[in-house]
């Protein structure tokens, strides 16, 4: 617990100068704000693109239709500043910085986007790390080099938050995000995994509680590979289709490996929509894995998920509301299985108390509201197995976020003691 | 070892002097300052001062809003007690067809537009008060003028979608500290207000 505070405080100081700093520019402040542009040009490493009059493809369909979609409007100098940082993640450039200049007509303005390459492409990150009072770190740490429109990843990680179990291990990815167009894009991962279990988890499916009889028994390591195709049907919508062909050694010595070879599917939405005072966000999800003996899979199970969300923000307000269910049909492993009481869902429970190895259902709803970076949310939801009662839980929650940083302690809504949960991290 | 440079001691005033100049040394001069007092505020001048020259004026060009960041400190003495303080912002932007500058005072969102360089200089100085109010006449006090261009740290280019990029932050921590932020610093004293100009109240915010 003492790290977790050393942790919160280090990060609360982080955040805190670039909480005071940072900020959305209100478009009238730029005088500039009165001229309608007239073109936008794009400008990388010995290349020039005129959105008004170019059709070539150095950028993604979808960010030059955002692009494109300035001209003939009033500058917004914010608004090129979020493009620019999307060119920047597009390209993976060092810098993007914009120019204003005259345009052709009265009245009218160019902007000029200039696009700096770093010199080597390749990154180290980390992608998510997090600290919960009740079950520890998580993180992971990748290096990623990119060639063109392939990256190569290598990653590290650890992770006691997502599943039942917690899992070490590797993985190596490699990502096309150009397969002809750039409407499509393909993806190879491998992971390899060594699994802990808590205690509760081990007693319940070693006693047989009803349940264990849908799932697969305790393993001790865990492979998988998956390609996968992601489709941009429509700049909005993507489809990705694809395999996932997992291999899990039990952990009772001279078992044979399991195989759990599914086919997953996954349809994404997003949108939004923004005018003088709000902007509004919709994202929405449908996952299906199912696993067949057609791949030569030792368990037959289909896991069907979705998840909803939307948000509104107005000004320093931002009010989140995610809906998310699912359900398991067959005997599906235990990587598969729903799990609540994390670091997203029924925030400040211990996930082992709702249900020790997870369940083959799950409903829960979390409604969030900020104010600038502080935070409140409010959780409920259940999980059980087929045939069981569901039984619904609360939990409420104060905060502070920033980007992808948070800082929150989290409370079960129970009779008794209060037993909260301590959660820091990004990207969770 | 010569015994007259081991028993030559540094004051204390000596080391609370060097303190007070060390963050100015990063810092341009704001060249002379002149003051002059309105009853209720103290008004500062520079007239060597050009901000809207350099890497600002040039980011203005470019069509991009650039905010200062500026603060009066009045101080009781030379050894840095601080009396009173007002920091302000004043936001700058330059219409690429006029070529005129136009600026936000922050704190009273009192605005102008249409003006030369020089002129939107001397507005934004001339709108920069701080409140003597409660000060003796004769009391001596000592003045410093700050004025720095605000550099937030783009915390995008380390933190996105992949999470947090190494070396991205590797870059922004190994910059020279302040190297993309300009800055200007000015001071004077002692001054006594019974020995400073008076002019008419003018509509400013106290400090």
């Amino acid at each position: 617990m003492r790290i977790a505070w050393l942790a919160a405080l280090v990060l609360g100081s982080w955040l805190t100068p670039f909480t005071l700093t940072a900020g959305t520019e209100d478009p009238e402040i730029n005088v500039n704000s009165r001229y309608t542009v007239e073109t936008v040009i794009v400008r990388g490493d010995g290349w020039s693109t005129n959105l008004a009059s170019d059709h070539d493809e150095k950028i993604s369909s979808g960010l030059r239709e955002e692009i494109s979609a300035l001209i003939g409007k009033k500058l917004n100098v914010s608004r090129l500043d979020d493009l620019g940082s999307r060119l920047r993640k597009e390209f993976q450039a060092r810098a993007v910085t914009h120019r204003v200049q005259r345009g052709d007509a009265p009245e009218s303005v160019r902007v000029v986007f200039q696009i700096v390459q770093r010199p080597a492409r390749f990154d180290v990150s980390v992608p998510k790390f997090l600290y919960a009072s009740k079950q520890g770190w998580s993180g992971e740490a990748e290096g990623t080099a990119t060639i063109g429109h392939n990256g190569f990843t290598f990653g590290l990680a650890s992770d006691g938050d997502e599943l039942v179990e917690r899992y070490t291990g590797l993985l190596a990815r490699y990502e096309n995000t150009r397969l002809g167009t750039d409407r499509v894009h393909l993806r190879f991962e491998f992971e390899s995994y060594h699994d802990n279990w808590n205690g509760a988890s081990r007693v319940a499916l070693a006693e047989g509680v009803p349940g264990t009889e849908e799932t697969s028994g305790i393993y001790r390591n865990r492979m998988n590979l998956e390609p996968m195709v992601v489709f941009v049907v429509a700049r909005p919508l993507t489809l990705s289709v694809g395999a996932s062909f997992q291999r899990m050694q039990e952990e009772e010595p001279g078992m044979p490996i399991d195989a759990a070879n599914a086919f997953v599917t996954k349809l994404q939405y997003q949108w939004h929509t923004e005018d003088a005072q709000n902007r509004q966000d919709v994202a929405a999800g449908y996952s299906l894995h199912a696993g067949t003996r057609a791949l030569g899979s030792d368990f037959v199970y289909g896991r069907q998920h979705f998840e909803a969300r939307y948000r509104l923000t107005r000004g320093k307000q931002v009010f989140t509301d995610e809906v998310q269910g699912g359900w398991l049909t067959g005997r599906a492993p235990l990587f598969e299985r729903y799990v609540a009481g994390n670091s997203t869902l029924l925030r400040g429970w211990n996930r082992y108390e709702i249900d020790p190895f997870g369940g083959n259902r799950i409903i829960h709803n979390s409604v969030d509201y900020r104010y600038g970076i502080f935070q409140v949310f409010y959780d409920t939801g259940a999980v059980w197995d087929r045939g069981q009662p569901a039984i619904a839980r609360h939990s409420v929650g104060v905060g502070l976020r920033q980007s992808a940083f948070f800082l929150a302690i989290a409370f079960p809504v129970r009779e008794g003691r209060a037993d909260p949960m301590f959660l820091v991290g990004m990207n969770y | 070892m010569n015994s007259d440079f081991a028993h030559r001691q540094i004051s204390r005033r000596s080391w609370l002097l060097a303190g007070l100049t060390v963050p100015l040394l990063s810092a341009r001069s704001t060249g002379n300052l002149s003051f002059a007092f309105d009853g209720d505020d103290l008004h500062v001048a520079a007239p060597q001062l050009h901000f809207l020259s350099g890497r600002p004026l040039a980011r203005l060009q470019d069509g991009a809003t650039v905010v200062f960041i500026s603060q009066l400190t009045i101080f009781r003495d030379d050894r840095g007690t601080v009396w009173r303080r007002n920091p302000e912002r004043l936001t700058v932007s330059y219409d690429v067809w006029e070529e005129k500058f136009s600026v936000i005072l922050g704190s009273t969102n009192r605005r102008v537009s249409r003006l030369s360089a020089s002129a939107a200089e001397t507005w934004c100085l001339s709108n920069l008060a701080i409140s003597a109010l409660g000060m003796e006449p004769d009391q001596p006090f000592w003045f410093r003028l700050d004025l720095r261009t605000a550099d937030p740290k783009d915390l995008s280019a380390v933190v996105g979608d992949p999470g947090i990029s190494i070396s991205a932050l590797i870059e922004l921590f190994s910059r020279k500290p302040g190297a993309d932020q300009d800055q200007w610093t000015g001071y004077a004293g002692p001054l006594r207000l019974s020995k400073l100009p008076r002019i008419s109240a003018r509509r400013t915010r106290n400090g």
